[in-house]
């Protein structure tokens, strides 16, 4: 919405109502079909040079009274408009009433544009010039190589009027009413039997409204997610896996070259055998061995040879010069057997563990073994590999990417389905969407849950 | 917005991983003893491991 170069304001007549004498203000003499008087609710025929009364209607008490009101002028996409109309239009859905507002805007060389209105969501509509292409069974039409879907067909009646209207407006008469969207756009046929009138709408914030006719205060906050809303999230869902298939892309070549850079070299190994029969201190140290490079990892790992019985090892990696000791323990642990079921087996005859950032010097290990007592000899090999590639945390950064995304994926469907739960459908079509196949799925998954629960 | 706080995101997942490898971090849990006397060499069963009254599951069927 720009603001554009000063355009004449139309043509304003004054006149008087021939039902109560109130003065009323034509601001589109010459266009205007029917008038509508602020004080008696006497709809007037614009064009009778006597404002013949056409109908009078009850207005009910407290109505709400325009957001904007008549007479304001307004920029709406370079173009000044004057605010000549105000409608309310309700439809009934399973015997609850939903109104919206619409507001006729003219200007002189422009003609009619009209804004819509419903729980804090606004459109900036026009009629079209061309009728769109509607598909055989109504699902959808195209109009200037887009397609709309269809959303909504209900009866509207008329329930307010106020102002000047460019057709002979009827409190109380009733049009059906079919809205196709492609958000931002709506695109609405209205009329009865083979008389139809098309119009096109954009989604448009109550905030460029306010802003357009100057008005005071904060737009009203829009309530739900609106037929033809821009999803805030959609486009930001497309970038974002973009930059997700980037960023596992550079995941995998750091992988790559994490395992072709890295160390991963064996520096100590030997085989040891524990006598649970012997009695004494069981503890002893290995020899010496030197861990090269950088602060980096030691991967040590433990294999020894059991049949149904477990050894525990107290390891201690100490630094020979330094003192400083990195102290764990693991269990190796293997059972086997045969049941009724046949074969089973428990645990592993190999056990590795990670130690994190072990800088480089010369060191050794403090072995402690324990086992069940005077279950014989059981013997185990210890290795010791330094910088070794650690794959969990490319599990984890793989994770890491996806869990945001997928978070963002999971909001924006949401979003859509918030939508598609106010159409005739309560559901999005299935054309094949993600948003229709995530559905269909979770359809079916009731279904087998239901199903289950009988 | 979004997308730019994902693309830092993403940089930043990337190099953690990348520090992560080179550091040599791991998940596996193990305590760090400072001032180790030398005579541990020569006497080890007078160091105390912190894991010596480890509970042993002793499974099977």
């Amino acid at each position: 919405m720009t603001v554009g170069g000063p355009t004449p304001a139309p043509q304003v007549k004054s006149l008087n109502c021939p039902g109560c004498g109130a003065s009323l203000t034509v601001r589109s003499f010459g266009h205007a079909v029917t008038v509508v008087c602020a004080s008696c609710h006497a709809i007037l025929d614009a064009q009778d040079p006597r404002l013949k009364v056409l109908e009078k209607f009850q207005a009910a008490e407290g109505e709400d009274p325009p957001r904007i009101a008549l007479g304001s002028r307004g920029v709406i996409r370079g173009t000044a408009y004057d605010v000549i109309g105000f409608e309310r239009r309700t439809i009934r859905v399973d015997g609850v009433p939903y109104s919206w507002h619409e507001y006729v805007l003219f200007n002189p060389f422009k003609g009619f544009r009209y804004l819509t209105e419903y729980n804090g969501h606004w459109n900036d509509g026009s009629i079209l010039r061309s009728v769109p292409d509607v598909s055989p069974g109504g699902s959808s039409l195209r109009y200037l190589g887009e397609t709309y879907k269809q959303f909504q067909t209900a009866n509207a009646a008329t329930t307010f009027v106020l102002g000047e209207f460019p057709w002979r407006v009827r409190v109380g008469e009733s049009v059906t009413v079919s809205d196709y969207i492609s958000p931002p756009r709506v695109i609405s046929s209205e009329g009865t039997g083979k008389e139809l009138t098309w119009s096109m709408g954009e989604y448009i914030s109550g905030r460029d409204i306010w802003k357009a006719f100057q008005l005071e205060g904060e737009p009203p906050a829009p309530i739900g997610v609106y037929e033809n809303q821009p999803s805030p999230l959609r486009a930001d869902v497309k970038t974002v896996w973009a930059f997700v298939g980037v960023f596992l892309g550079l995941l995998v070549l750091l992988l790559v070259g994490v395992y072709s850079l890295a160390r991963d070299e064996q520096v100590f190994e030997e085989s040891y055998e524990f006598n649970t029969n012997a009695q004494g201190e069981a503890s002893f140290v290995t020899d010496t061995f030197e861990l090269k490079g950088h602060t980096s990892d030691v991967e040590l790992t433990t294999r020894a040879q059991l049949d149904n019985e477990w050894i525990y090892l107290n390891y201690a990696l100490i630094n020979q010069d330094t003192g400083h000791a990195y102290d764990f323990g693991r269990e190796v642990s293997y059972y086997h057997g045969y049941d009724e079921d046949g074969a089973w087996s428990e645990g592993s005859t190999q056990n590795s563990v990670t130690v994190p950032s072990v800088p480089p010097g010369n060191y050794y290990l403090r072995i402690e073994p324990e086992s069940d007592p005077k279950h014989g000899t059981i013997p185990y090999t210890v290795t010791v590999r330094r910088d070794v590639p650690q794959a969990g945390f490319f599990g984890l950064g793989v994770l890491a990417l996806l869990f945001p995304a997928g978070l963002l994926t999971w909001r924006s469907l949401n979003f859509e389905h918030l939508r598609w739960a106010e159409s005739d459908y309560g559901a999005a079509p299935d054309d094949g969407s993600l948003l229709s196949t995530v559905e269909n799925a979770v359809d079916s998954l009731k279904g087998s849950i239901a199903g289950d629960d009988q | 917005m979004i997308p730019r706080l994902f693309l830092i995101y993403g940089m930043a997942v990337l190099l953690a991983v990348s520090f992560a490898e080179y550091r040599g971090w791991s998940l596996n849990r193990v305590d760090e003893v400072l001032n180790v006397p030398k005579s541990v060499r020569d006497n080890p069963g007078s160091y105390r491991s912190v894991y010596g009254f480890y509970h042993h599951y002793t499974g099977g069927k």
